[in-house]
C-alpha cells in the first residue's frame, strides 16, 4: 500500500507549486505557530506525567523537568494486559480500513458513474447514515438490547462489524469525492478496449483515487481506534477487550490515575503513528500534475 | 496493492484465530462476573480481587471466574438491559445509585436461598449493619456490599498540625468554618494559595453535598415519603449558606463552582486546600501521593446534640444473577468474595473499609497502623453516623441538582433558598414526581 | 448505457453492513422509545408519552438554544482555520508538509476523553502550566470556567482545537485531488492568487468541504465527551447542551424512556440538518 515508484503517477515529476502570497503566507504561519503550541503542550505535558512518579504528579507550582523519570507506570499499563488490548485493536482496525475500502470503493464507483433505480435515494441515505456513525452513544441501550437479541454481541467480529459500518458512509463518501474529478473518458476508453466494469475499477480507478483511498483508510483507522461507546458496551470478553476502554479504566471509580492514564494514551498513540507514516503519505503525496491527463 | 491484499488476508486469519480462542477459554464451569475492577490491573483493589479469585480457583479445581471488567459508570444500566434479553452475567456489581431498580426487576437472586440459610448467628451478626439491611428487602437478601464508602471530611494531618489545631476539635459546624479560616493561606500579594475547606460543584461526578449531613443530623431526610425532593428546608438553606458564604469569604475556591471530585482531589494533593468533603475510598490514593502521615479522615462535625453528623454513604453490592443456569456456584463464590478470608484481603491488599465486624478485631494491629485509622473511623462511622439514600424510589439526579443549585448561588448570584427550591422543581421533574 | 444491475451489486454489500448495523437499530430504537422504559427493558406501550414528556420540560428550549451557538460557531471556526492550514500546507514542499500535517493533527488522533482532560489541566485548571505561568507573570487568578461566557467560549475553542486535525485531513485529500494544472492556467491568465482560490480551488472542494460541514455539526451535536469533561454543563445551565441533556436522562436519572426518545427526536434532526446543507450547497447526487 506504500508508495510504489513504478506506478505512473509518481513517474511525473512534482510541480512547482506556488507559495502563498506574503501576508496570507505569514498569516497561515502564524495561525500553525499557535496550533502547534496548543497541540505539542499538552502533548509534551503528557507524556512527561507518563514518567512521573505518583508524589510527582501534583505539585504545586507545577513541576516541569525537575523530576527523577519513571518508567513505572509503563509497566504497570503492560502488566494490566493493556498490550493484548492493543494487538486486538489493530486487527480490528485493520480489519476494519480493509472491510470498509473494499465495501466502499465498489459503492462510490457505481454511485459516480452508474445510473440505477434509487441512485439517488440511497446516496442521501448514506449521507444520512453519517449521524449514526457518531450519535451512537444516544441510543447506546437499545442498540445493546438488539445486537444482543441477534446474537451479534460479545463475539471477535462484533466489533470490526460495527465500526466498518460506522467508517462506511464517510469512506464512500470520500471516495466518491474524488472520483467525480477523474475524467470519465478515462474508463470510457477502458471499455471501449473490451475492458470490463471490474476491470475499469480495478486498472483505472483504483490507481487514481488513491489519495482518497489514504484519507479514507486512516479516517477509518483513526475513527475506529479512538471509538469508545460500542467499545465499551458491545464486548465483554477480555480477550476482545479494545483499547479505548482499557484507557479509561484508568479514570475509574476511585479516580484518574493520570500515571497510567498519560502512559497508556502514549502507548495508544503509536499504531496511530504508524498508519499515517503508511497512508498518510498518499494523502500529502496526492495526485500531481498530469497524472490525470490519460 | 499486493500489499493490501496480504495486510486484508493477515488481519482475516489473525481474527479467525482470535474466534478459535475465545471459546477455548470457556471450561466446563465459568462464573462470569461484572466489576469495575481489571484483576489484571495492579491499583490495590485489584490486587485484592486477583488474590482472591486465584484463592477460589485453588481450592475449587474446574471452576473459573471470567472477570469481564466494564466501565463502571455504565455498568449497572448494561446489567439492567442484559438481565431484560436474558445474557447477564453470573455475578454482578451494583452500584447503590441503582440498587432499587436492580432489586425491584427481580434481576437479583435472594442470597438466602443460596448460602445464608446455611449461616451461623455469629456470621449473621458479623454482617449486620444498615448495608445489610438496605439490600434486605421482602425477606430476601437480594445482595451484600463488597465496597463501602463513607463520604466526610478528608484533612490534612500535617497541615493541622502547622496551624496548631486539633482535628477532634471541630464538634460543630461553626468549629469547622473557624478552622477552615486559621487554615486559609494568602501570600504577600493577598492572593490564597491554601483554602480552607474545598467540595466540587460540578455536576459531572457528583458527590453527595455537604449541605446533606447538617440537614440529616436535624433529622430532616432530603426526601420525602412519596421520593419528592425536601431541599430547600430551614437547615438545608441554612446549610448552602455556610457553604456558600465560605466561598464569599475567601476560605474556599470560588473555581471549584465547576471542580469535578477528581479536580479538588488533585488540588488536596498539590497542597491546595487543607480539608475537603473525602470518601474514605480515597484515602489510600491520596495517601500514595502525599505520604500516609498526612492524610486522615475524620467525621462530619455533630450539632451540639450528637456528637457527629450522619455521612452519606455509598458503595457497590455484589449479587448474582437470577437467571444465571449456575446460581449455586455463583453463590458459593459471592460467599467466599464477601467472607472473613476475602474481607482481610479486601482490607490489607486493597485499603478497603471492612466489611465484617471480626475484620475490625482480627485486624487491629493493621488498623492502628499509622495511615490507617481511616479505616476505623470509616468502619465506626458506617455503623453509627451513617446515611445511606433510600431505594424505594429512584433518586438519580439528586447530586447534581444540589450542585447546580450551588452553582448558581455563586455564579449567578441566585438567593439560597431560590436555589434550592429550583432544584426540587427540576429534581422531581426529571423523575415524574 | 451501463448494465443496471453491475450498479445495484456494488453498492448492495455496502447497503447491507449499513442496513444490519446502522439502519435497522432506529427502528428498534423507534419501537424501543413507544413503550414504558422500567429497568432497561419495555413494559407497557404507551404511545408517544416519552415525547410528550420532552417538550414538558421547560429548560429543553435553552439547552437547544445553547445547543445552536456551540455548533454554529465551533463549525464555522474550525472551517476556516482548517481551511486556511490546509491551503497553506498544500503548497508545502511533502516532507515539511508532512511534518506540518502531523502536528496539526494531534488533538485529534488522542481520544477525545483523554485529550479533553490534558487540554483542561495544562490550560483551565489553576494548578496547571498555563494559569500557574499566568500567575507568577502577575496576572492574578483566571478562572475560565467560573464565568457563563468564557465557559461557553472555552467549550467552543476545545471544540475547535480537537476537530481542526480531522478537517485539515479531508480538505487536504480533496485539495491534492485537484489537478494542478487548473490553477497553472488561471494564474497564467492573470487571476490573483485570491482569485484562483475564490474561482477555482473552492468550487473543486464543494464536496470535501460538505462533508467536513456535515461531519463536524453532527459531531458538535452529538459528541458529549468534550462537554461533559470539560465544563460538566456549568456553570449552571451556561454549557449544558443537548448531547449532555442525553447523556443524563439515560445514566444520571435513568429515564431511558425520554433518553431513547431525545436521541431519535435529535436524529432526525439531524438528517433533516443533513439534506438541509445537501440542498443548500446545491451538491448533485
Amino acid at each position: 500500500m506504500t508508495t510504489n515508484p513504478s506506478t505512473p503517477d509518481r513517474a511525473v515529476k512534482p510541480v512547482h507549486r506556488r507559495r502563498l502570497p506574503g501576508i496570507a503566507g505569514i498569516l497561515a504561519t502564524g495561525l500553525f505557530l499557535v496550533l502547534a503550541l496548543l497541540n505539542l503542550i499538552p502533548l509534551v505535558w503528557g507524556v512527561l506525567t507518563s514518567l512521573k512518579a505518583e508524589a510527582d504528579l501534583f505539585k504545586f507550582p507545577p513541576v516541569i523537568f525537575g523530576f527523577q523519570p519513571t518508567l513505572a507506570n509503563y509497566e504497570r499499563v503492560i502488566e494490566s494486559g493493556f498490550l493484548q488490548n492493543m494487538q486486538v485493536t489493530v486487527l480490528y482496525c485493520v480489519g476494519t480500513v480493509v472491510a470498509a475500502l473494499t465495501l466502499a470503493l465498489p459503492a462510490a464507483y457505481a454511485f459516480d458513474r452508474f445510473e440505477f433505480p434509487f441512485r439517488k435515494t440511497l446516496l442521501l441515505l448514506v449521507v444520512a447514515s453519517i449521524p449514526l456513525s457518531l450519535g451512537a452513544a444516544a441510543l447506546l441501550i437499545p442498540n445493546y438490547i438488539y445486537f444482543t437479541r441477534l446474537g451479534l454481541t460479545n463475539n471477535w467480529f462484533t466489533l470490526p462489524l460495527i465500526y466498518t459500518a460506522h467508517q462506511l458512509p464517510m469512506a464512500i463518501w470520500i471516495i466518491k469525492g474524488t472520483l467525480e474529478g477523474i475524467p470519465r473518458e478515462l474508463d470510457e476508453a477502458a471499455v471501449a478496449d473490451g475492458a470490463s466494469h471490474f476491470d475499469v475499477l480495478r486498472l483505472v480507478i483504483l490507481p487514481l483515487s488513491r489519495s482518497a483511498l489514504g484519507a479514507a483508510g486512516v479516517m477509518a483507522f483513526v475513527g475506529s481506534w479512538n471509538e469508545f461507546v460500542a467499545s465499551t458496551v458491545m464486548v465483554d470478553n477480555p480477550a476482545l477487550r479494545p483499547v479505548q476502554p482499557a484507557i479509561y479504566n484508568f479514570i475509574g471509580y476511585f479516580g484518574r490515575e493520570w500515571g497510567p492514564l498519560t502512559a497508556s494514551a502514549t502507548m495508544a498513540i503509536i499504531p496511530i503513528l504508524i498508519i499515517f507514516i503508511l497512508l498518510g503519505r498518499l494523502i500529502v503525496s496526492g495526485l500531481t500534475k498530469g497524472s490525470v491527463k490519460g | 496493492m499486493r500489499t493490501f491484499i496480504k495486510v486484508a488476508m493477515a488481519a482475516t486469519v489473525a481474527l479467525a484465530a482470535l474466534a478459535a480462542a475465545a471459546p477455548s477459554m470457556a471450561q466446563d464451569k465459568t462464573i462470569r462476573m461484572w466489576t469495575f475492577l481489571n484483576p489484571t490491573g495492579t491499583a490495590p483493589r485489584e490486587v485484592a480481587l486477583a488474590k482472591i479469585i486465584e484463592n477460589y480457583e485453588a481450592a475449587n479445581p474446574g471452576t473459573k471466574i471470567l472477570v469481564e471488567t466494564q466501565v463502571w459508570d455504565q455498568m449497572t444500566p448494561k446489567f439492567l438491559s442484559a438481565h431484560a434479553t436474558g445474557n447477564a452475567p453470573d455475578v454482578i456489581w451494583v452500584v447503590t445509585d441503582f440498587l432499587g431498580d436492580a432489586i425491584k426487576s427481580g434481576s437479583l437472586a435472594d442470597l438466602n436461598e443460596l448460602f445464608i440459610k446455611d449461616w451461623s448467628a455469629e456470621q449473621l451478626a458479623d454482617n449486620a449493619g444498615a448495608y445489610w439491611d438496605l439490600s434486605l428487602v421482602d425477606g430476601k437478601q437480594h445482595s451484600i456490599f463488597v465496597s463501602r464508602n463513607y463520604i466526610s471530611l478528608m484533612y490534612r494531618k500535617d497541615l493541622f498540625e502547622e496551624a496548631g489545631i486539633d482535628p477532634t476539635s471541630l464538634t460543630t459546624w461553626e468549629a469547622f468554618h473557624d478552622a477552615a479560616q486559621a487554615l486559609t493561606v494568602k501570600d504577600a500579594a493577598g492572593q490564597v494559595t491554601r483554602y480552607g475547606f474545598a467540595t466540587g460543584f460540578s455536576e459531572q461526578q457528583a458527590d453527595p453535598s455537604p449541605i446533606l449531613p447538617p440537614m440529616l443530623a436535624a433529622g430532616i431526610e432530603p426526601f420525602n415519603a412519596d421520593g419528592t425532593a425536601n431541599f430547600a428546608n430551614a437547615k438545608g438553606v441554612e446549610a448552602m449558606t455556610l457553604l456558600t458564604d465560605m466561598v464569599k469569604e475567601g476560605i474556599s475556591p470560588a473555581q471549584a463552582a465547576t471542580w469535578t471530585v477528581d479536580d479538588m482531589f488533585e488540588q488536596f494533593a498539590s497542597d491546595r486546600v487543607a480539608m475537603i468533603q473525602g470518601p474514605a475510598v480515597r484515602v489510600s490514593t491520596l495517601q500514595a501521593k502525599l505520604g500516609a502521615d498526612k492524610v486522615g479522615l475524620m467525621m462530619w462535625p455533630g450539632d451540639g446534640v450528637a456528637a457527629h453528623s450522619p455521612a452519606v454513604m455509598a458503595g457497590w453490592a455484589v449479587g448474582v444473577w437470577s437467571g444465571s443456569p449456575i446460581k449455586q456456584e455463583a453463590g458459593n463464590f459471592v460467599e467466599y468474595m464477601l467472607g472473613s478470608e476475602a474481607d482481610k484481603i479486601w482490607v490489607t491488599d486493597g485499603g478497603q473499609v471492612p466489611g465484617l465486624q471480626s475484620t475490625l478485631t482480627e485486624l487491629a494491629d493493621f488498623i492502628a497502623q499509622p495511615g490507617n485509622e481511616y479505616l476505623a473511623v470509616a468502619a465506626e462511622g458506617s455503623a453509627k453516623f451513617g446515611w445511606l439514600t433510600p431505594i424505594d424510589f429512584a433518586v438519580g439526579g439528586y447530586r447534581q441538582a444540589i450542585n447546580k443549585a450551588a452553582q448558581r448561588v455563586l455564579v449567578e448570584g441566585v438567593d439560597v433558598e431560590t436555589a434550592l427550591k429550583d432544584a426540587e422543581v427540576e429534581f422531581n421533574r426529571q423523575n415524574n414526581r | 448505457m451501463h448494465s443496471r444491475l453491475t450498479g445495484v451489486s456494488y453498492v448492495l454489500p455496502a447497503f447491507a453492513v449499513l442496513t444490519l448495523v446502522l439502519f435497522s437499530p432506529v427502528f428498534y430504537g423507534l419501537w424501543f422509545s413507544l413503550f414504558r422504559i422500567q429497568y432497561g427493558a419495555p413494559t407497557d406501550f404507551i404511545g408517544l408519552g416519552n415525547f410528550a414528556r420532552l417538550f414538558e420540560d421547560p429548560a429543553l428550549g435553552g439547552t437547544l438554544r445553547r445547543t445552536l451557538v456551540f455548533t454554529s460557531f465551533s463549525v464555522a471556526i474550525t472551517i476556516v482555520i482548517a481551511l486556511a492550514l490546509s491551503v497553506w500546507i498544500h503548497k508545502l514542499p511533502p516532507k515539511r508538509g508532512f511534518v506540518v500535517q502531523m502536528i496539526v493533527i494531534i488533538p485529534w488522533i488522542i481520544s477525545t476523553v483523554v485529550a479533553t482532560l490534558l487540554f483542561r489541566w495544562v490550560f483551565v485548571n489553576d494548578i496547571g502550566l498555563a494559569i500557574s505561568l499566568a500567575r507568577a507573570a502577575g496576572f492574578g487568578e483566571i478562572h475560565l470556567l467560573n464565568d457563563p461566557n468564557s465557559a461557553m467560549a472555552l467549550l467552543i475553542s476545545v471544540s475547535v482545537w480537537k476537530r481542526i486535525g480531522y478537517a485539515v485531513i479531508i480538505i487536504l485529500a480533496g485539495l491534492k485531488s485537484i489537478p494542478d494544472d487548473y490553477e497553472e492556467a488561471a494564474s497564467l491568465d492573470g487571476a490573483t492568487a485570491w482569485q484562483v482560490f475564490r474561482m477555482i480551488t473552492l468550487p473543486l472542494l464543494k464536496t470535501p468541504l460538505l462533508l467536513v460541514t456535515i461531519v463536524l455539526t453532527l459531531s458538535n451535536i452529538n459528541t458529549v465527551e468534550t462537554p461533559l469533561v470539560l465544563t460538566g454543563g456549568g456553570p449552571g445551565s451556561a454549557t449544558r447542551i443537548l448531547p449532555i441533556e442525553v447523556f443524563d436522562r439515560a445514566f444520571v436519572t435513568y429515564d431511558l424512556g425520554s433518553a431513547t426518545a431525545l436521541a431519535l427526536v435529535m436524529f432526525f434532526g439531524n438528517v433533516l440538518l443533513v439534506l438541509g446543507y445537501v440542498r443548500l450547497a446545491k451538491w448533485k447526487a
